[in-house]
């Protein structure tokens, strides 16, 4: 509980705190400590003379194609519970709530039709989830969207489930492979690049994992890449993605690998099997006692606009239909991607917040018009008005900036 | 340049509800330097020595000696003056009538200052006002002096017209630091205290003449050790809390409740005076909104501010929980600064009741006082104490009045009575 204006060789840079050699967040303040991303193991390549099982066609690595990783997320934003400024000791210095770390609550936003949230929730006492994302500058182009749930309570989850996201991310960061040219051989190649990100992921979660520890690090993995009308994913647990046109009824593309889902394959009502005792046991996932890691992989070809949405159980928990998130999306005030992720974190908090959440979202064609500022309340009225603007109104009537009004967890 | 650290005892979980946080708040300074060297202004000293008539010979003369001596204790470059005191003020050194009414020390101004004070001699009354409201028109005249102390000694009960000191208090208030020495046994220790607590000093008695000569020599040695100028103690709280009082624990008990002047709606700056080498331990009360279970946030940031520049800072915090465990356990620092200051008031209340001749109330206080410096380990306190009752039992608190008490042993009891003790840390 000292502190100090001395400095120590072995210092966080953003608190000062002292903190152990090789420790990759500060204990103090949650900064992460030295470069942004954790060892990357390439995917395991195959020697050239030796095809074994390699792709017929191996991606073209051009770095021209290359996305970049999203700008680091500016700053300390507003305090989560009343909008003042944090301080240097990421207390609020109106309200004095805690800021979350930036483990326990952080956003990408890679582009602008592209972005997302990771938090914490309310519950849990850490961020386990995780989060990559990329998107190319031009809207519907390219995006990858990565999400990661550390399984609770095993050492450093929360460690392995970034290491294996940003992995995983590094992987799908050139286009999918077109394969011989047929769809075929395209979906075979796409399938391919899918298991090394996920091989890719698991070698990261692995290498941070102490080969001593009985209950090593262990997470889910979701990731879904969207190029042009074309949505690739693969999926190893429960995490999901979300298919919602603008114009008809949403789809999960992914199937639960969980005992929940076994339940429902057997015949057992989804709101039965999803609330029962084993829920969120996972028949699948990564980490150093996986006994496969192969994703199950889906493609969608899409028709028109509409959100495709990656997220943890900490939100689908809330709203596991597709018909139940759609209308969370819609009802959302904020029209842009990360103030949507902000809206689904939030709502999932309000619930409950039992878990940790994480939304991510990519918009294919235009973003959908800001709402028009919502006219004055009708004069009490005896009759209910049967279409009454959705129950979030602003209570200003002024449309929230993005970035502001974050969810907290205290 | 003076380092400075903050050390934070609590327990900052609070059960379902619970909104009361309480904290000890240690800050340390180190390489403090000498007053007036700091390059943030000068120091300046004035020695106010009684010389009313009640002054008997022996110890006129040997507050003439430990003036002298505490001249010595001076460092040179530094601006002084010499006041004598009596039914009203005279400034016996530097001969002056105009202009600057201090000296920087050498060896001259030393030997005649000295020569001054040789020349005492006692006649008149005892009128503090004028004594106080005096040094601050000494210090006044030299502007660069920015760290200003005053040592005072008086051997009466001040004589003036009820107000008229409190009125003095309030104007020296936050301009100077005063400590002050009582000679004998004829003052008032109520009234002295009062000036030394409003001017960020101690107050002491002084039964023996002999014992005057080391005592003024600490005392000016411990001002010439404080070279950080002046310290305010800035607290902030979040919006809708309440301060629920701010109090230097160590080494003496200081309510500094009242004394906070605002800086902004939710900071609170309280006076610490200057600083030498030392620690010093602050007990923080803050009332919050009671959050949901499992929420934290900050209840304080205690800081160390040398004018707008904060040096160093503790942050006392509240986590809710329904962990009775966690809940239910009182810091150790907490809870013997809670005694200490129990200590003290009840120490306070038994002589003032035994003053007044309630023995019935001066009997439980005075128990109570010694069951306390048992418990919190006050040793300086036990044994003044028991110098003024017969102990029956320690552990119960109960005791019984000593017939025949030296009415030194009286004063020094009440003087010591904000003398606190400190816990081993860790």
């Amino acid at each position: 509980m000292t502190e100090s204006t001395t400095a120590t060789p072995t210092a966080c840079p953003s608190c000062g705190v002292g903190v152990p050699a090789g420790a990759r967040f500060c204990e103090s303040c949650g900064a992460q400590i030295g470069p942004a991303a954790a060892p990357l193991a390439p995917p395991t390549m195959t020697p050239s003379d030796d095809l074994g099982d390699a792709p017929i066609s191996a991606p073209t690595r051009r770095p021209v194609d290359a996305l970049p990783d999203p700008l680091p997320d500016p700053g300390r934003r507003p305090c989560g519970n009343c909008g003042g400024e944090v301080g240097p000791d990421l207390y609020c210095l109106a309200c004095g709530t805690k800021a979350p770390s930036e483990r326990d609550h952080f956003r990408e936003a890679p582009s602008s039709w592209v972005g997302g949230v990771c938090d914490k929730g309310v519950k849990k006492s850490r961020n386990e989830d995780a989060m990559a994302l990329l998107a190319g500058e031009q809207p519907g182009s390219r995006a990858v969207l990565v999400v990661l749930d550390g399984v609770s309570n095993l050492v450093d989850s929360d460690v392995a489930s970034l290491a294996g996201a940003r992995a995983a991310r590094e992987v799908l960061r050139t286009p999918l492979p077109a394969g011989m040219g047929t769809p075929q051989g395209r979906d075979a190649a796409v399938t391919k690049v899918l298991a090394d990100a996920a091989a890719a992921a698991q070698n990261a979660i692995v290498a941070i994992t102490d080969p001593d520890e009985p209950n090593p690090a262990s997470a889910t993995f979701t990731v879904a890449v969207l190029e042009g009308t074309r949505i690739s994913h693969g999926q190893i647990g429960d995490s999901r993605a979300y298919w919602f046109p603008d114009d008809g009824p949403g789809v999960q593309l992914t199937v639960d690998d969980s005992i929940a889902q076994q339940q429902i394959s057997e015949g057992i009502a989804k709101e039965v099997a999803e609330t029962g005792e084993f829920a969120h046991a996972i028949t699948k996932w990564l980490g150093r006692d996986s006994q496969d890691f192969v994703p199950s992989v889906g493609f969608l070809d899409i028709t028109g606009p509409g959100w495709l949405l990656a997220c943890s159980d900490g939100l689908w928990n809330y709203a596991s239909e597709p018909a139940a998130l759609a209308a969370q999306i819609a009802a959302a005030r904020a029209t842009d991607p990360v103030g949507i992720a902000l809206e689904l974190v939030a709502f999932a908090n309000a619930a409950g917040g039992h878990d940790n959440i994480t939304a991510a979202l990519a918009r294919v064609g235009p973003l959908p018009e800001a709402p028009a500022v919502p006219p004055p309340p009708p004069p009490v009225q005896n009759a209910p008005d049967p279409i009454a603007p959705s129950p979030a109104e602003p209570p200003t009537g002024q449309t929230q900036a993005p970035g502001e009004g974050a969810p907290t967890d205290g | 340049m003076a380092e400075f650290t903050t050390a934070v005892f609590q327990n900052e979980f609070l059960p379902d509800g619970g909104t009361d946080v309480n904290a000890i708040v240690t800050i340390s300074c180190q390489g403090a330097g000498t007053a007036g060297q700091g390059g943030s202004g000068d120091a300046g000293e004035i020695i106010i020595v009684d010389t009313s008539g009640s002054m008997g010979p022996a110890t006129m003369a040997a507050a003439k000696d430990a003036a002298q001596a505490a001249l010595s204790e001076i460092v040179d470059g530094t601006w002084f003056a010499v006041v004598a005191g009596a039914d009203r003020a005279m400034l016996a050194y530097p001969l002056v009538t105009a202009g600057p009414a201090l000296v920087q020390m050498n060896e001259q101004t030393r030997q005649e200052a000295s020569a001054a004070i040789g020349r005492f001699v006692g006649s008149g009354g005892t009128a503090i006002s004028t004594w106080l409201d005096l040094a601050g028109q000494i210090f006044a005249s030299v502007p660069q002096v920015t760290q200003r102390h005053a040592l005072l000694l008086t051997d009466g009960e001040n004589r003036e017209r009820p107000g008229r000191l409190d009125e003095a208090i309030n104007r020296a208030t936050g301009y100077y630091q005063c400590d002050c020495r009582g000679a004998g046994t004829d003052w008032q220790v109520a009234e002295i205290r009062r000036i030394a607590q409003a001017l960020l000093g101690t107050v002491d008695i002084i039964p023996r003449p002999d014992e005057m000569r080391a005592q003024f020599q600490e005392i000016m040695r411990a001002s010439m050790a404080r070279g950080v100028a002046d310290a305010k103690l800035r607290v902030w709280t979040p919006q809708g809390a309440q301060v629920l009082f701010v109090r230097q624990v160590a080494p003496t008990l200081e309510d500094l409740t009242d004394r906070g002047v605002a800086v902004n709606p939710l900071t609170r700056d309280f006076p610490t005076g200057a600083w030498a080498d030392e620690s010093r331990d602050y007990h923080i009360g803050v009332r919050v909104a009671a959050k949901a279970i499992g929420q934290e946030q900050l209840a304080a940031r205690v800081q160390l501010a040398l004018g707008d520049n904060v040096v160093t800072q503790g942050l006392v915090k509240a986590t809710w929980s329904n962990n009775s465990e966690l809940t239910t356990r009182i810091d150790k620092q907490v809870a013997h600064y809670t005694g200490q200051t129990e200590l003290a008031a009840a120490i306070q209340e038994g002589l003032a009741a035994k003053a007044a001749g309630d023995e019935a109330t001066a009997t439980t206080k005075l128990g109570r006082a010694v069951q306390l410096a048992a418990a919190t380990g006050n040793e300086e306190a036990t044994s003044k104490l028991r110098k003024v009752v017969d102990v029956d039992n320690e552990a119960e608190g109960t005791v019984r009045l000593k017939r025949a008490v030296d009415k030194a042993d009286e004063m020094a009891l009440d003087t010591a009575s904000t003398k606190t003790t400190r816990v081993r840390k860790g």
